[in-house]
């Protein structure tokens, strides 16, 4: 059906194979081939642009278009420094053009919102035409569930919600409307709600945020809390040095609820009610941070890819092709294996997805076990003082995991070996700038 | 002897410095030779005394630029022999050898110290790589005697060519062809094997190079005669490492 749509989309009378079809829009024609090496990537966020970049470095024969719906980019990594007004810290800095690296490692980008994927004809459909390909990599991040969290909320409330409480864990809007709150915020209270349930984008930013925002109410001499209405009782990413880190430096300002449903946001009245011991809490707020359940992007529901329990992509064994379809790779935060949601993993993914998707391309073959246990696969720095800047960190080896066939994430969280005996310093504080420079060069240099 | 090691790596690949088109392309990356001949440029203390082999202090960094005025490098003692014809790869996955350590023990190595993920290197303020001694822990790989760089925690075997350990880099840091006079027991550093990033680090530090260097021209320089080499935690204030 959708192969007879699309031939009624382009007024074409017959194509003959999935190739062929690429370029049937005048957008599209500029940056199809029909080579038989054709990579799409639907998303140009942290996974896709890392797959983007390395296939090419791998093999310059490859065709690869990034579908990409944003105009710019923008980081969420560093973006609680931001919010929280550290000093030196920019708005440019979060940003970057696409047009770099696109020129630079010679892959086609294409602003465009993917709106349909059709696996049996090999084609994605955006708002600026078709794209046929040969390997799809899907890289599109995540989505708000706040249907599930609040089933009684309607369509209106959401949205006002979403407006008035903005997540903040999807970069754009959201990060501008927290950061003009914050600046124009009388005495009074922040309150900050993460994720609720399941798997969601970046574990420790919510409680980064936190602290950074503690820290911004500290040095502005804002009389008020940091209220965290959690639900995972205390037992969240990097826990024990962010609670070190709070009692030390802010222990007037932050105050933890663990086991806090949210039951309501007044958003006319500044109110947002949660139930402590089965007690319904109603309190007052000057800003609210409400991050909703997160789920994937809906472009993985268009490819019809098959989830795990957690509503994630099921991936094939320790590699990133989708388990439903061997031409469909997977990246970033969506994948099913027990990897944290972050942006290093996301470029680790993308790295070795591309190793994959060359030598799928090339008929040849990439040993998904290769180079696992992975030592330090993932590092994650979060800022929890901007004045002096004093950084946490953790660390994770990705390692095959024989009970699921996946790739499985141990953690570890040091303490640096200055004689503090802390989680934090001020050395780590350097380091999560330095790491987010050479990110950004990852990604666009 | 080891003047005999380094022309054991030009003999390696041929009359190189007359005939370039006669390097194996094992040698060769797709963009550019694996193997770059500079000036010959003596390793001096900071006083401007030459720098002795045997009076290298164990198992410590020390930090001279080369090949250019603007480019750190990283000299080891290791303390104890080195590998020896190690095959290397670099991420396009072209091949080249490293011979090993030299001076006495063939124990003393250098390496670029700019990162091969993403060019963190050391700088008057701070420092990000650092070598882990043997005994010293490091949360990026179970091994020590490595360097790592904590930036994206990437770490390296000096003692195998700077092969790749763990993190986010995809191949060795580029290695410091050094000669040793063991006449005189100086040191020389005269060429850069592997993949040198220093085109890419120009591009991307071209403040750094205004703040320290005076300019990017001037820290574009090729290095001549000599090169002043101090220890890493005297070349930078804080010297930080996971
Ligand atoms: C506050 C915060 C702090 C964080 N800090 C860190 C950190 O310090 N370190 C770290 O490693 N990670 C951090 N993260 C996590 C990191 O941002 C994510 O894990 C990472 O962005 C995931 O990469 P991705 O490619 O899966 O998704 P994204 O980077 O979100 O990219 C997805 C892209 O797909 C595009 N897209 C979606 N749908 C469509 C469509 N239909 N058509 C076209 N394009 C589409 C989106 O516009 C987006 O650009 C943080 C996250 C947050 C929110
Ligand atoms: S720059 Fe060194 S690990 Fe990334």
């Amino acid at each position: 059906m959708q192969r007879r749509d699309l031939f009624k989309l382009v007024g074409l009378s017959i194509i003959a194979s999935a190739s062929l079809l690429s370029p049937i829009s005048l957008e599209a024609s500029s940056v199809s081939s029909t080579s038989g090496k054709d990579v799409v990537i639907v998303g140009g966020g942290f996974g896709g642009l890392s797959v983007a970049k390395a296939l090419k470095k791998a093999d310059k024969s490859i065709n690869v278009t990034v579908l990409e719906k944003r105009e710019i980019f923008m980081s969420c990594p560093y973006s609680n420094t931001y919010l929280g007004g550290m000093q030196g810290v920019t708005f440019e800095q979060l940003t970057h053009d696409y047009y770099a690296p696109a020129a630079k490692y010679g892959y086609n980008f294409v602003q465009c919102e993917v709106i349909g994927i059709d696996r049996e004809a090999k084609v994605v459909k955006t708002t600026t035409g078709d794209f046929g390909y040969n390997v799809l990599v899907l890289a599109p991040g995540i989505a708000y569930d706040y249907t599930k969290q609040f089933p009684s909320w309607d369509a209106q409330k959401i949205s006002l919600v979403s407006r008035e409480c903005p997540s903040a864990l999807m970069p754009g809007s959201e990060h501008l409307a927290l950061k003009r709150q914050l600046d124009n915020m009388n005495d009074g209270n922040i309150v900050i709600v993460p994720p609720q349930k399941g798997k969601f984008r970046c574990p420790p930013a919510p409680f980064e945020r936190t602290s950074m925002l503690a820290s911004y109410m500290k040095q502005k001499k804002i009389k008020g809390k940091v209220i965290v209405l959690d639900t995972s009782d205390g037992t969240f990413a990097k826990n024990k040095a962010f609670m070190e880190t709070w009692s030390d430096l802010y222990p007037n300002i932050v105050e933890y609820h663990g086991k806090a449903p949210i039951v309501d946001v007044d958003v006319k009245n500044k109110t947002i009610t949660y139930k402590e011991n089965e007690v319904d809490v109603t309190i007052k707020y000057e800003v609210c941070n409400l991050m909703p359940y997160n789920k994937v992007s809906p472009v993985i529901g268009m490819a019809g890819l098959q989830t795990t329990k957690n509503g994630f992509v099921a991936m094939n064994s320790t590699g990133f092709q989708s388990k439903t379809d061997p031409n469909v790779y997977v990246v970033g935060d969506c994948v099913g294996h027990g990897v944290p949601a972050s942006g290093q993993t996301a470029i680790w993914s993308g790295k070795r997805a591309s190793l994959q998707i060359v030598a799928q391309l090339n008929n040849s073959t990439f040993d998904v076990k290769s180079g696992l246990p992975a030592q330090a696969a993932n590092v994650c720095y979060s800022m929890v003082n901007t004045n002096p800047a004093e950084a946490i960190m953790v660390q994770h080896e990705f390692v095959a995991d024989a009970d699921t066939g996946n790739i499985n994430a141990v953690p570890n969280v040091p303490k640096p070996a200055d004689g503090s005996g802390k989680f934090r310093s001020k050395g780590t504080g350097k380091l999560t700038t330095e790491w987010y420079n050479g990110v950004k060069r990852e990604l666009f240099s | 002897m080891e003047r005999r090691n380094f022309l054991q790596i030009i003999g390696g690949i041929g009359t190189i410095a007359v005939f370039p088109s006669l390097i194996p392309t094992r040698l060769f990356a797709e963009n550019g030779q694996m193997f770059v001949g500079y000036g010959k440029v003596k390793l001096v203390d900071a006083l401007g005394k030459p720098l002795l082999a045997g009076k290298l202090k164990k198992e410590t960094a020390y930090i001279f630029n080369y090949p250019f005025v603007g480019t750190p490098s990283m000299l080891i003692d290791l303390g104890t022999a080195t590998q020896k014809d190690v095959t290397l790869k670099s991420e396009a996955g072209d091949e080249y050898v490293w011979k090993g350590g030299i001076g006495k023990e063939s124990s003393i190595v250098a390496y670029s110290a700019i990162c091969a993920h993403q060019l963190t290197h050391p700088n008057p303020k701070e420092s990000f790589i650092k070598y882990f001694k043997k005994g010293e822990k490091t949360v990026s790989c179970s091994q020590d005697k490595v360097i790592v760089c904590s930036s994206h925690m990437s770490s390296y075997d000096p003692a195998s060519g700077c092969k790749n350990l763990g993190g986010d880099a995809r191949e060795p840091l580029a290695s410091i062809v050094l000669e040793h006079d063991i006449k005189t027991d100086e040191l020389y550093a005269v060429a850069v094997v592997g993949v040198g990033k220093f085109v890419d680090y120009f591009d991307a530090f071209g403040d750094e190079m205004e703040q320290y260097y005076k300019g990017k021209r001037e820290a574009k320089a090729e290095v001549s005669v000599q090169t002043k080499t101090v220890e890493l935690k005297k070349y930078s204030k804080e010297v930080i490492g996971y």
